[in-house]
């Protein structure tokens, strides 16, 4: 099976934000799996530089309870 | 000096009077200590994403100040003191934070904002009759075609 695999541009340097707020949820919400786990830079297209932002703002969301750890669906 | 954030999650049970004079205290801290509060803001009561200490609703605060160093460990020490405090996370504004800051304030120049964000818009469709037909087909419209890998899976 041939699977075109494109170079993903990075949705914050597109967008020009250079601070990513850790008290946006929603936005991100968009960066981790429905898990909750830190969606990989390979699989969203984020460039290093905001993709480290973006795991420390994630990280601060985390602990203020804004965005849960894990949602666990085995309940 | 450098501004920090500190931001605080109270009992949502306690009375409302209790969380101002928490705050009052914060901020006393603060200021006895050389250090300047910019800005006190109350957020809530929010619904947390996980139970804190069997809770599922707290209040959110946060107090911006500037000082020195030791002012976070303070606080620190003070929240931990405080039955009330469920959550806390104080945090330096890095260098992002502070250009955001500063782009924020003067709202009159955002008309100028818009139009260096026009340019690589252009530069972006000129590229793109350089495609073929397939890859159109295939690919939503992306800048570099050179980049596109073609690759056996399986
Ligand atoms: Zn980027």
């Amino acid at each position: 099976m041939i699977r075109v695999r494109r170079k993903r541009v990075c949705f914050f340097c597109q967008s020009g934000m250079d601070y990513i707020d850790f008290k946006e949820e929603k936005l991100l919400l968009r960066y981790v799996t429905e898990q909750g786990k830190i969606i990989p830079r390979h699989t969203s297209g984020t460039c290093a530089k905001h993709q480290r932002q973006l795991a420390q703002a994630i990280k601060r969301a985390r602990h203020l309870a804004l965005i849960p750890f894990v949602t666990d669906f085995t309940r | 000096m450098a501004i920090y954030e500190s931001i605080v999650i109270l009992d949502s049970l306690i009375p409302p009077k209790e969380i101002d004079s928490a705050m009052d205290r914060f901020s006393a801290l603060i200021t006895e200590n050389n250090g300047k509060v910019r800005q006190v803001e109350k957020w809530g009561k929010k619904r947390l994403a996980y139970e804190i200490q069997k809770k599922q609703y707290g209040f959110y605060a946060s107090i911006e100040f500037e000082g020195e160093g030791n002012i976070p460990v303070i606080l620190e020490s003070e929240y931990n003191y405080n039955d009330n405090v469920l959550r806390y996370l104080t945090y330096r504004y890095d260098k992002y934070k502070l250009k955001a800051m500063a782009s924020e304030t003067p709202a009159v120049n955002k008309a100028e904002k818009v139009e260096p964000k026009k340019k690589p818009v252009i530069d972006i469709e000129s590229e793109e009759p350089e495609k073929t037909d397939f890859e159109n087909n295939d690919i939503e419209a992306e800048a570099d075609s050179d980049e596109t890998v073609e690759e056996n899976k399986e």
